[in-house]
């Protein structure tokens, strides 16, 4: 089993959370939405498991590598 | 005379092949011990590494049987006490003459295997700071392929000379001057510190391998002694430091293999020297090739990004694309591509990082780009859909305003046509720093094109806050005002006023663009030579 942080590419904040902790998630599925710059940018799954941890909410600030979540597989 | 067997036979054959008469012993002899480097053991250790030898990466790199190497029997002799030689050593720097993509280049490489590729006490230098091949480079003007493997002087030369050499006694100015005469091209293939590291950098596209090359000023050791701290040399100059974070080399790749690709891919857009053009290739992409696929790429939803990436691929002849920097100052794509055969720089910014806002990074990388391509001829085509400078307190940190006007100032002494084509968002001096406006060069853009000195988001409440803060309901006055600006704010308004040049539909941007640039050939033929640079950088 691991665990694979999943980090903010980006200062901004966060906009929308599309998952709740122990769904299952795929590659490329999109976890959360940012928003950063009057942009919003999808944050996406780089690993398939599940959705371990939240560590964010919405209007949340983020700052650029900021772990959001996790995904244990 | 040798007091060893020679062990490379085939070495041995092929010099009997090549001679009427049998091959002067001596001669063989001291060629045979060049090929066979720093000996067996160390080439084992060199391969147990996950690297290759110095000959190895020159015959997986250069055309087959294209290497004429120079300097072979460079070394250090041994003799005995009658004066007879024992063995030789060779010199810790392989260096010639080759053929990549059947073009003549100079090259040179560190051999790891002899002595760790440290300087040798040579009459002349094969190759570095000063050396044969850089030499060569600058005389025949062709390009020069660095392949670097090694960590410069040791404390040793000293001990040899008798005194400390001064610093830029064995300088760069050589290399310098070859960044404005002849394609320099640079692969970090072992641990690169001091002379190489700097040579490294003083090139035109530098390349190095995930996991078996590192690169900084100082290494592990240095840092401990000066700083107290413990770090391995791949957390301190691994690619993830020096090609993702710093952007000190342009490009990391998995294998030596790789990175020669992307070495003998770099230079098939680059002419040999600045007094020639870029060369053009067949294209079986057709010109008119027409994508209804780009009238939608774009978002209605203004804050919603598309990929810039798939943008430049529909337009541009098919597998053309070569990007540099893919990895740092993410928010501006920089790729040579082709269109209808000719090489172009395309500046793109990305809606995916910072809504393509132009922070320091990005700054640094279009500009090293921009300069690039106007050294060697090549016209630039920016796609663009910059909000402006990246704003926030990390951002004036790191001087965002100073190094984005840096940017402006060198976009404003490109020389080569440029096209500026806008996507969708063009605002502020980000804005400037992708056009030549007071040219003939174009602006084009797509419907989809916006502009002004800053978004009417934003800027409305900052103009008018009086107006709104008295009124009734200033959120409601504050959209009134919004509606009314964004009517000015219609391209076709500027079009009008021929403050574009044209806007054209997205389908048919391949067709026009192709159109442009071979119409640039003329220009550019007019200009070649190298580039003037004046003023003071800001």
């Amino acid at each position: 089993m691991s665990i694979t942080n999943v980090s903010s590419e980006v200062i901004g904040s966060v906009w929308k959370v599309e998952m709740k902790v122990g769904d299952a998630v795929k590659t490329g599925d999109i976890i959360m939405i940012l928003e950063s710059m009057k942009m919003e940018i999808p944050v996406e799954a780089p690993a398939d498991g599940t959705l371990s941890e939240l560590k964010v909410k919405p209007e949340d600030s983020v700052d650029e590598d900021q772990v959001l979540c996790t995904i244990e597989s | 005379m040798h007091n060893r067997e020679l062990n490379s036979e085939k070495a041995k054959a092929d010099d009997e092949e090549t001679a009427g008469t049998p091959i002067n012993e001596e001669l063989h002899f001291r060629r045979v011990s060049a090929l066979e480097m720093g000996g067996a053991e160390a080439i084992e250790r060199q391969h147990a590494n996950g690297r290759l030898t110095v000959r190895e990466r020159f015959s997986k790199l250069t055309d087959a049987d294209s290497f004429r190497e120079v300097g072979t029997l460079g070394g250090s002799g041994e003799y005995d006490e009658n004066n007879k030689l024992v063995r030789v050593t060779p010199a810790p720097y392989v260096a010639g003459m080759a053929r990549v993509n059947g073009r003549p280049v100079a090259i040179g490489g560190e051999d790891f295997t002899v002595r760790g590729g440290t300087t040798f006490g040579a009459a002349r230098r094969k190759g570095g700071q000063g050396g044969f091949i850089e030499d060569l480079a600058h005389y025949y003007k062709i390009p020069l392929v660095n392949l670097i493997d090694g960590a410069g002087g040791t404390v040793t030369s000293a001990k040899r000379r008798g005194y400390v050499a001064f610093p830029g006694v064995h300088g760069f100015e050589r290399s310098v001057q070859l960044l404005g005469e002849v394609p320099v091209v640079s692969a970090v293939l072992g641990t690169a510190a001091g002379g190489p590291a700097g040579r490294a950098i003083l090139s035109h596209f530098s390349v190095m391998v995930r996991g078996t090359s590192q690169i900084f000023a100082a290494g592990p050791p240095v840092v401990k002694r000066s700083l107290g701290r413990d770090i391995d040399k791949e957390e301190l100059g691994g690619a993830a430091v020096a090609v993702d974070k710093a952007g000190t080399i342009h490009n990391a790749v998995d294998t030596e293999e790789e990175a020669f690709d992307q070495i003998r891919r770099f230079l098939s857009y680059m002419p040999q020297n600045v007094w020639e053009m870029p060369p053009v290739v067949p294209c079986d992409d057709p010109v008119d090739r027409c994508e209804t696929a780009l009238r939608d790429i774009v978002p209605e939803k203004r804050t919603q990004p598309y990929s810039m990436h798939d943008l430049i691929d529909l337009v541009v002849d098919k597998g053309s694309v070569f990007e540099i920097q893919p990895t740092n100052g993410k928010s501006v794509i920089t790729s040579l591509a082709r269109l209808d055969g000719r090489p172009v720089g395309i500046v793109a910014n990305n809606p995916k990082f910072y809504s393509g806002a132009m922070d320091a990074a990005s700054a640094h990388k279009q500009i090293r780009f921009m300069e690039l391509c106007d050294t060697f001829h090549i016209p630039l085509v920016f796609l663009v859909d910059v909000p402006g400078f990246m704003v926030g307190l990390k951002a004036e940190q790191e001087a965002t305003l100073r190094e984005g006007m840096r940017a402006v100032y060198v976009a404003g002494q490109l020389t080569v046509p440029t096209l500026t084509l806008v996507i969708r968002k063009c605002y502020g001096m980000a804005g400037m720093a992708t056009c030549n406006k007071n040219d003939i060069d174009l602006k084009l853009s797509w419907p989809s094109g916006e502009w002004g000195s800053l978004p009417v988001e934003g800027g409305v409440a900052a103009a008018f806050r009086r107006d709104i803060a008295n009124s009734a309901d200033p959120k409601a006055r504050e959209k009134e005002l919004e509606a009314e600006l964004r009517a000015y704010a219609s391209p076709f308004r500027t079009a009008e006023a021929f403050a574009v040049e044209e806007i054209i539909d997205p389908s048919e941007t391949r067709p026009i663009l192709c159109e442009y640039i071979a119409l640039a050939e003329g220009r550019l033929k007019a200009n070649l030579g190298p580039k003037r640079k004046a003023g003071v950088s800001p």
